[in-house]
Parts: C-alpha cells; sequence; structure tokens
C-alpha cells in the first residue's frame, strides 16, 4: 500500500496506518538525524518530536511531495531547530586544520569504526545547513533535486553548501583515502577526474 | 584562485559541482591540466564525497523504536482515548536462540530468591551521573572483588549480618553451603542510562563498587528471579546486574561470563517489569 494512501487512512482514523509508516521509514530517518546531529541521544530526541509532529499534522500533508520527502523534512527541521537552540557555530578555518591534525584513533577501534568515527566528528564541524545538505546527498544519496525540496530551498542552494561542505572536510578527512580499500578507490576516481 | 598559481578547495569544489561560470570553469580546467597540486585537491574532494557515502549508517536501536512507539501511543492516546499498535518488541531471546556464539556452555544451577525475601541490595549513589573510563584501577580491583560477595544458591539471595563499612561492598555469604553450587553476582543500582555504545564498552566501568546493604524489600527478589530466568536460558554465569535505564527505559543490564579467559560477556538488556529483552543481547567486554 503507498505511504499516501497509508496517511489518508491515518488522517481517517485507522490506528494501525501511521505505525506502518513508521516501520517503513523509521531506519531512513534515524540515520537522517544520527548524521545531522552526531549525537545518538539528540538523534532519538529528534525522530521522536519529528514522528509525533508527523502524527499531529498529517492532515496538514498536501500530497505535492512523496511522503517521505515530507516526513525527511519534518525530521530534518527538528535536527536543525535543535541544533540551532545548541548554538553549534561555524568552524574558523584554523580550528579545522587543528582537527584535521589531531590524533585520535583508539588502539582498540577497527579500522571502519574510526573512519566512521572521524566523519562524524568532522561533520559537527560544518555549519548546520552544509552538514544537512552533504547528509542527504553525500551520506544518503538523495538527488540534489529530492535534497532541495526536503531542505525546502532551490537545487543550486543545495549544490553549493554541498561544494562549500566538502571544501571543509577535504583537509579533514582527504587523510581517510590511504586507510581502506574504498578510499584508494577513490583516490583514483579522484586522479580519474583530474587527469579527464 | 590563490595568488596566482593554485585555486582553493572551494572553487574546485564548485567546479566539480557544475556551479561554476563557462569562463571560470574553462580556465580552472586549463589549469588543472598542468597543475598536480590542484588536481591532488580535487582528488580530496572526491575522496571526501565517497567517505561520506561509504560511511555505514546503522539501523534505528530498538530502544529508540520502543519509546517513538510509546510516544505515538501516547498521542494516540490522548486523541482517542486508546493506543495504537506500533512497533512491537521482538522476542530477542527467541531471535538470538540460535545466534552463532551462543554455544551451549556448563549447565550452572541458579536458585530464586527464598520465602523469607533476604537479598542484598546496594545503595543508590548520590549521583546517578556515572563516570565512564576514568575509573582507578583500585576500584576496578574492587569491583572484581566483589564478583562472588553476593551469592544467589539453592533458592536463596542472602547477605550476612552487620552493617558494612562506608564504601565498602558487604560481604555476603551463602545461606546454604557452597557445595550447593552457588552462583554469584553483584547487583548494583546506578540508574545510568546505557546507550549501544556504552554496553560495548568494559563493562566494569559501569557496574562499579557499591555499598550494599541489607533490605527487605521484595524488588531484588524480582531482580534475582530474573536473572535466574534469563541465566538459566543462556546457561551463563551471572557476573553483575546493573538496575539501570537503556536509552532512557528502565532495564536490567546482567553481564555474564561468555567466556571469562578472554574477558569476553554477554550482556542482556531486559525490561525489569516484564523480564524481556529490549534490545538483542551484546558480546562485550568486562575489563
Amino acid at each position: 500500500m503507498p505511504d499516501a494512501e497509508l496517511l489518508a487512512r491515518h488522517i481517517n482514523g485507522d490506528p494501525h496506518a501511521f505505525s506502518e509508516i513508521v516501520k517503513r521509514h523509521r531506519d531512513r530517518m534515524w540515520a537522517v538525524a544520527l548524521r545531522t546531529l552526531g549525537d545518538p541521544d539528540e538523534a532519538a530526541d529528534a525522530v521522536q518530536d519529528a514522528f509525533v509532529s508527523a502524527y499531529r499534522k498529517a492532515h496538514s500533508f498536501r500530497g505535492e511531495a512523496a511522503v517521505t520527502t515530507w516526513l525527511h523534512r519534518i525530521v530534518v527541521n527538528a535536527c536543525l531547530d535543535r541544533m540551532r537552540r545548541k548554538s553549534v557555530r561555524p568552524v574558523a578555518d584554523d580550528e579545522l586544520i587543528e582537527a584535521a591534525e589531531r590524533d585520535t584513533p583508539m588502539p582498540d577501534q577497527t579500522a571502519e569504526r574510526e573512519v566512521s568515527m572521524e566523519v562524524s566528528a568532522a561533520l559537527k564541524l560544518l555549519p548546520a545547513d552544509q552538514r544537512a545538505a552533504l547528509v542527504l546527498v553525500d551520506m544518503m544519496g538523495y538527488s540534489v533535486e529530492d535534497a532541495a525540496q526536503v531542505l525546502s530551498v532551490p537545487s543550486g542552494t543545495v549544490k553549493s553548501r554541498c561544494a562549500r561542505g566538502r571544501a571543509k572536510l577535504a583537509p579533514i578527512l582527504s587523510h581517510l583515502r590511504n586507510r581502506s580499500n574504498l578510499t584508494r578507490v577513490s583516490s583514483a576516481k579522484g586522479a580519474e577526474l583530474r587527469d579527464g | 584562485m590563490t595568488g596566482d598559481t593554485h585555486y582553493d578547495l572551494e572553487i574546485l569544489a564548485e567546479l566539480a559541482e557544475g556551479l561554476l561560470d563557462a569562463a571560470t570553469a574553462q580556465q580552472v580546467r586549463e589549469h588543472l591540466a598542468a597543475c598536480s597540486p590542484c588536481g591532488e585537491l580535487l582528488a580530496d574532494l572526491a575522496a571526501v564525497r565517497e567517505v561520506l557515502a561509504a560511511t555505514p549508517t546503522p539501523a534505528m536501536p530498538m530502544g529508540v523504536a520502543l519509546r517513538i512507539d510509546r510516544a505515538l501511543a501516547a498521542e494516540a492516546g490522548s486523541a482517542r482515548g486508546g493506543g495504537v499498535g506500533l512497533v512491537e518488541s521482538p522476542d530477542w531471546d527467541e531471535l538470538m536462540r540460535d545466534a552463532p556464539w551462543e554455544e551451549a556452555p556448563e549447565p550452572v544451577r541458579l536458585g530464586v530468591v527464598a520465602d523469607d525475601g533476604s537479598v542484598v541490595r546496594t545503595r543508590r549513589r548520590a549521583s546517578t551521573r556515572r563516570r565512564r573510563w576514568a575509573m582507578p584501577a583500585v576500584a576496578a580491583a574492587a569491583a572484581a572483588a566483589v564478583v562472588g560477595s553476593v551469592v544467589v544458591s539453592s533458592g536463596l539471595l542472602t547477605a550476612s549480618g552487620g552493617e558494612p563499612g562506608r564504601g565498602k561492598v558487604l560481604q555476603a555469604q551463602p545461606a546454604v553451603p557452597s557445595e550447593t553450587a552457588g552462583v554469584s553476582y553483584m547487583i548494583t543500582d546506578s540508574g545510568y542510562n546505557y546507550s549501544e555504545h556504552a554496553l560495548k564498552q568494559p563493562l566494569v566501568g559501569y557496574f562499579g563498587p557499591y555499598e550494599a546493604k541489607k533490605e527487605d524489600g521484595g524488588g531484588n527478589g524480582k531482580v534475582a528471579a530474573c536473572v535466574s530466568k534469563i541465566t538459566s536460558r543462556t546457561k551463563l554465569r551471572p557476573i553483575a546486574v546493573d538496575q539501570s535505564q537503556y536509552n532512557g527505559q528502565e532495564a536490567l543490564v546482567i553481564a555474564s561470563w561468555k567466556d571469562q579467559a578472554r574477558n569476553k560477556v554477554r550482556v542482556d538488556v531486559v525490561d525489569p517489569f516484564k523480564c524481556k529483552a529490549i534490545r538483542k543481547p551484546v558480546l562485550g567486554r568486562w575489563k
């Protein structure tokens, strides 16, 4: 059954319809919130707030976008609200360089976990709008157009935020190129891009 | 452009994203064809995209799903006077029954609380905020020494008489002679809000040494009965049980030896009221 029909049933009083929507989308919503906020407790609060909010204002869904886009928008806004309330400040270039030089790996961590932690720490250094754009486009794999709908901004703005975010992350994360198969591949791809 | 020689990362990122006007883009491309350092920067930008794309995104933890379920059920209840059938908690015990690392261990005899309800109960800390990593070695040793002091044996969990010294753990004695194969473990009452991450850290840092005291409340009887139920199913020897929370939900965190020589413990997180697993067991470390 399509999401839109489930939502319509929920609005009409079906007590099980919304639970099906939650089950379908909770993992993606969790991933978006966790990556955007970088903190499981904050992410849990944001996703809970978002689902409760969606439950309450289901009647305001007009069907212009997909239900999943609508849900993403609510989750991302819940995350951005939390970030604003916590006054996450933009980071100066010298702090980014410091972060790049910081030696954080723990001896008992797997390489994958190290990478994940470094990515999470690096994302936290970005302004909220750039972080949200990169999470949607580069981490979750949504198209620029879909991300633009979720973020309620033009596609060009999403591209610009992604570009600025990547430029800030490059000095911090580029060393990961040499630490996994993945990054060796990316390095080769980068070289391909460079060499045309 | 940085000086007259190279382009900065932001220009290169804009080029990659197609944001530059045609003339500028052409100029940058010509420069890239001849400039190796700028080519490296472009490769770094491409690496960022791929590192981000390859970073694993875990599924929503069951504790969070249950929390959302409860919040929505409450919402439905307030709106309609009834609940909605949201996320059902899976039966983790059943799901994990055939987990690969659950090889059959030696049987361990366990009992339940005696009729007189004698229990060992620890005192809640002044602060529920737990220390994490920085547990002093002395404290860690004390915690290790506690293992074996609280005894469930042949249906009786009991404590010796007398008041324990402040800051010390009461040395409890089995009411039944030790030949009944007493299984000993520590019960703590931290109230700490565990996360999945915390469960994977050395647990001795969370299950610290506590001052124990004798109480006649039935609360620990219920705990002991639940521990007995869980460990009779896992056939593992419990080390310690922490009355705490998991992702904001009240929980018993039960640590049992999986492989003491290799410091491996199975961690069960159960609902203290229903004695039912609220997340899948974790294979963690004690020290």
